[in-house]
């Protein structure tokens, strides 16, 4: 039972992740355009635990390597695995892992206390890992240097950080929505 | 769902997907260790001419080739503002070498040969646990549901503006949340029924 549990999960966020490659991008209401599959990142972590999280965002890299147009604007194949941005796209699985993990040991009794480590594990988790090794491949493959870089990805981070908020309000959501729901401390 | 497969058969369609997943990994590799811009070059330019081979086949890969132009010349630009020129050069071609196979394999490969490939390897990992079988299943799920989520964020959206007059954007994610959490429980009573596990 549990187990069949997982493997639905696994292949249905999976999936709401190439959604949310398929939204139009939305305007935050300041005018900032956000794609929302990084926030797909976040979420995973914060909702199914690191094991679950790791297995789906890995499905999903999967889907997009073996040429299914699921990234934002439609992108798929081994290509984009290529790009500069590619640092940032392999670490999806390892930034929902760590979320994950650390959703994990934070307290979620009630609403309140989800969305505070909901943020905190999406910040840690899906910014800082993910903002790491999209350092890494700017140096590997856009022949960077380590200061550059770091100057290249703080740019992104302000958007991420409002990612996490997001992350964290709908946790809360789903906390309401769902009282039965065990986010990450349930089957890790 | 569209794929960025090519229905229009060239030479390349028909080598196997495994020999051409195993020539990717080698080549790209090999362009990695490259580091002079005159071996670049070349490898570059027998790139761009297996790429061009391709003819007709290579229409699906449009958005691919314009996100590849701009990240190529952003990385030039960049450089040539930092006035080291010859390292953003360097860069690029790496990256449209390597990008160019990837996107040739892309579109002469169909998404299930690779598949059937990827799960060829996972056998071998079946005494750790890793059942290439569940991992087919898993897949089909996914792609199953992707269909159905679109539709049910088109619904809530469609609610959305009835009742307020503008689309819901961001609105919108926690009950579509909600609701992937609540399919998911479904799809696992109905495995348990069918898999009896």
């Amino acid at each position: 039972m549990q187990r069949n549990q997982s493997f639905a999960l696994v292949a249905l966020f999976a999936a709401l992740m190439a959604v949310l490659g398929l939204i139009p991008k939305i305007d935050l209401p300041l005018g900032v355009p956000i794609t929302l599959q990084t926030l797909g990142v976040m979420l995973a972590g914060c909702l199914l635990g690191p094991r679950r999280a790791f297995q789906a965002l890995l499905l999903f890299m999967v889907a997009v390597a073996i040429g299914l147009p699921l990234l934002s604007g439609g992108r798929g194949g081994f290509g984009v695995f290529m790009t500069p941005a590619a640092g940032y796209l392999v670490a999806w699985p390892i930034g929902a892992f760590v979320t994950g993990l650390v959703m994990h040991t934070l307290p979620s009794g009630s609403p309140r206390q989800i969305a505070l480590s909901a943020f905190v594990a999406s910040a840690l988790g899906g910014l800082l890992v993910i903002h790491a090794s999209g350092v890494v491949g700017l140096m590997g493959i856009a022949g960077m240097s380590l200061t550059q870089a770091l100057i290249g990805t703080s740019a992104f981070v302000p958007g991420d950080l409002i990612k996490c908020v997001l992350t964290a309000v709908v946790c809360h959501t789903v906390a309401r929505g769902l009282p039965d729901w065990q986010f990450s401390k349930r089957n890790t | 769902m569209g794929s960025l497969y090519s229905e229009h058969s060239t030479w390349l369609h028909a080598v196997p997907a495994g020999w051409k997943l195993a020539l990717l990994v080698l080549l790209s590799t090999g362009v990695f260790w490259l580091s002079t811009p005159v071996a670049l070059s070349l490898a570059c330019a027998a790139s761009v001419a297996l790429f061009v081979s391709l003819g007709a086949a290579m229409r699906p890969a449009g958005r691919l080739l314009k996100a590849l132009g701009i990240a190529a010349v952003l990385v030039l630009l960049f450089h040539a503002v930092l006035q080291q020129p010859l390292v953003g050069l360097v860069s690029v071609l790496r990256m449209v070498a390597a990008s160019l196979l990837s996107i040739a394999l892309t579109l002469t490969t169909r998404s299930g040969d690779l598949q059937a490939v990827l799960e060829r390897l996972l056998t071998p990992l079946a005494p750790l646990g890793v059942r290439a079988d569940r991992f087919a299943l898993q897949l089909a799920l996914m792609l199953r549901f992707v269909e159905h989520f679109f539709v049910v964020w088109k619904r809530l959206d469609d609610a959305y503006r009835l009742r307020t007059g503008k689309g819901g954007g961001i609105k919108l994610l926690a009950p579509l949340t909600i609701q992937m959490l609540q399919t998911a429980r479904r799809v696992a009573d109905t495995l348990d029924v069918r898999l009896g596990e």
